[in-house]
């Protein structure tokens, strides 16, 4: 008896399709049901009458497998697995009908636990293919049994390895697979050949509600399977459970355990920020991720890539900095004005490319910010008659409108970083770029530096320009700091999450998604940088 | 790859009392109730078919099931009597209480 648990039959079918597929499920253990899964499962629950379902769960140390064998029959005096599939066979342009390489394999491995189980030869299996209604015979010989032998030893291989095995050559199978949202082949492609056309396997949109729980007193509560959100009053709301994707809670707002237990097992993040803004910290039910983790600790130790990567990420904010003040000024009298710093910018654009040590590159970026935030402030001249002006970036505590306004989207936007990097797996406290500090979770501040113009600055100077603050109802003065209200906190979280729902076409993937997703993809393209192709992270930018 | 969410109205005749409770419970967590067993649900493919595999976990061969997909445009020809459901295109995406 060894300590190392069995193989699944569905794995060897999984190593059988792609490599990778089978590392990230298996190994890695990210899985994600996809329509053909659940159908695939709703069709073994509902097979046609005439098939009497009788699951067989066998396994076998001496193999190393375990798995479930959908019916058995006797044809001929001899015993036959049978296997269910939905989809359709493999047919030859010849007209020979067969079964799938990975089918082949499955089957073949019922057959043997199957012998080892009787102690008495099987010969034959079948695949029945329900979409064209065939049956296809796999004859158990030599070969298919070498077949099967070298996939568990393969897969033996790939789970005692940390790396995850190249993407497969055959990219027709990539649009079918339900992983491709994790696992990015058409994006790791681009890498090699540059201008092609990436499919979209990535979903451009997140599709699940973020709840803000805002008043205070409110209490959040589970009644079945849906969210009941009841405010001081008495008055309740309920969301359906499957349409909600995360649970902020502002101030001081109760959550019951059993909500908690809910969304950890529905994977729904929930995130405590105080009622002043700022960010307290997270729930979520992160998978298990060790290779991923360890992956992550071995590469960011690196001095020289953490040099690569803080590089790329200075110069897109930098960039992104510069190219906002370009649009804002464009055709304007104040461009003009602004000159002496729109040049500094850009010299310390082309200064960051020769930068050649992390305090530098901060050197860098603080620079650039000192002289973009001095134009933000001669851009919001004419605002200061509605007491919205922002002199000058102050934070800890912010003593303008404008500063509080900043400082709270800053504070939902490190609350989305750390959402996204815990969704792929990814360790928050390991970055690149920041200092380790005991506050904040440096890889989340590496990656907002990627989004802070274009969801945050530019919400925040959009709204003031369109006159959609009150500073007396939105903001409220408390001695030398400011915060916002009830109101102008509910309408800050309006002005933000609309930001995250507005499309934007990523200008080196080719493909258009809502931030929301953008915010995953960049992690997703980080992890790439030492796990696949590097090359693709902190390349967006804004037009 | 789609993301597309549609309207389903989703309604059920279940015959057993255990057997309606689980799927009233389970429904809830995917839509709205309108009516006694009649649920009105905004999915996507995805979401579909997993609803269906958890459905026919529940129900059983003397219980009926049927799901109406609902096009966009029919959604203003729905006719109603003492009545009135909501059905909104666009779903917002976030929702501050």
């Amino acid at each position: 008896m060894n300590d190392e648990p069995l193989i699944r039959v569905m794995a060897l079918h999984a190593i059988e399709y792609c490599e990778r597929l089978f590392y990230l499920e298996e190994v890695e253990e990210i899985r994600v049901a996809d329509t053909a899964i659940y159908d695939g499962r709703r069709f073994h629950e509902q097979l046609p009458e005439y098939v009497t379902l009788e699951q067989f769960v066998l396994q076998n140390e001496e193999l190393g497998i375990r798995g479930k064998i959908d019916c058995l029959r006797t044809q001929q005096g001899m015993l036959v697995p049978y296997e269910y599939k939905k989809g359709h066979a493999r047919i030859l342009p010849n007209g020979d009908v067969l079964a799938w390489p990975s089918d082949q394999v499955q089957i073949a491995a019922y057959s043997l636990l199957l012998e080892k189980h009787l102690n008495r030869p099987i010969m034959e299996g079948r695949v029945f293919y329900a979409a064209d209604h065939r049956t296809v015979s796999i004859s158990i010989d030599e070969k298919m049994r070498n077949q099967v032998m070298s996939a568990i030893a393969r897969a033996k291989e790939l789970r005692a390895s940390t790396e995850r095995p190249p993407i497969t050559a055959n990219e027709r199978l990539c649009a079918r697979c339900s992983l491709a949202p994790v696992c990015l082949p058409e994006e790791e492609r681009l890498v090699e050949q540059v201008g092609r056309d990436t499919v979209r396997l990535f979903p451009e949109d997140r599709d699940l509600l973020d709840i803000h729980v805002t008043s205070p007193g409110s209490k959040v509560r589970r009644a079945g399977n849906t969210l009941l959100i009841e405010d001081k009053d008495g008055q309740k709301r309920s969301f359906p459970i499957e349409e909600v994707g995360s649970i902020t809670l502002h101030g001081n707002a109760q959550i019951t355990t059993q909500t908690i237990h809910l969304c950890a097992n529905k994977g729904i993040n929930i995130h405590w920020v105080t009622g002043g803004g700022h960010y307290i910290g997270s729930v979520s039910n992160s998978a298990g991720g060790v290779q991923r983790r360890l992956r992550q600790y071995r590469a960011l130790i690196d001095p020289e890539l953490k040099l690569r990567l803080a590089k790329a990420l200075v110069i897109a904010k930098v960039e992104s900095q510069l190219r906002y003040i370009l649009r804002l000024t464009r055709g304007s009298e104040v461009r003009k004005e602004l000159e002496s710093y729109i040049n500094t910018i850009r010299d310390v654009l082309s200064s960051t490319n020769t930068a050649n040590s992390l305090d530098e590159l901060r050197g860098y970026e603080g620079s650039a910010a000192k002289d973009y935030f001095a134009c933000f402030s001669r851009l919001t001249v004419d605002d200061a008659k509605n007491g919205m002006a922002f002199i000058h970036r102050n934070r800890r505590p912010p003593r303008d409108p404008a500063n509080a306004l900043l400082s709270f989207l800053y504070s939902l936007l490190y609350r989305d970083c750390v959402q996204a990097i815990v969704t792929v797996g990814l360790d928050p406290t390991i970055g690149f770029y920041h200092q380790p500090r005991s506050q904040a979770y440096p890889l989340a501040l590496d990656l907002m530096e990627l989004f802070r113009v274009t969801l945050c600055d530019m919400t925040v100077l959009g709204t003031i320009h369109r006159n959609q603050w009150k500073v007396e109802e939105d903001f409220i003065q408390a001695g030398d700091q400011v915060w916002l209200s009830d109101t102008g906190r509910k309408k800050a979280i309006a002005a933000y999450e609309n930001r995250k729902q507005d499309k934007w076409k990523h200008p080196v993937i080719g493909y258009s998604l809502t931030y929301a997703r953008a915010l995953e993809l960049e992690v997703r393209l980080l992890e790439k940088e030492w796990t696949g192709k590097p090359g693709l992270f902190a390349m967006n930018r804004i037009r | 790859m789609s993301s597309r969410k549609m309207y389903y109205l989703i309604c059920y005749d279940i015959r057993e009392p255990k057997r309606w409770r689980k799927c009233y419970k389970l429904l809830k967590g995917f839509g709205e109730r309108v009516q006694y067993s009649v649920f009105k649900c905004y999915l996507t493919d995805r979401k579909l078919a997993e609803l269906r595999w958890e459905l026919t976990k529940i129900l059983s061969n003397e219980d009926s099931l049927l799901i109406a997909p609902i096009q966009q445009a029919d959604v203003n020809r729905i006719i109603y009597l003492n009545m009135n459901i909501d059905w909104q295109l666009e779903k917002e995406r976030f929702r501050t209480v």
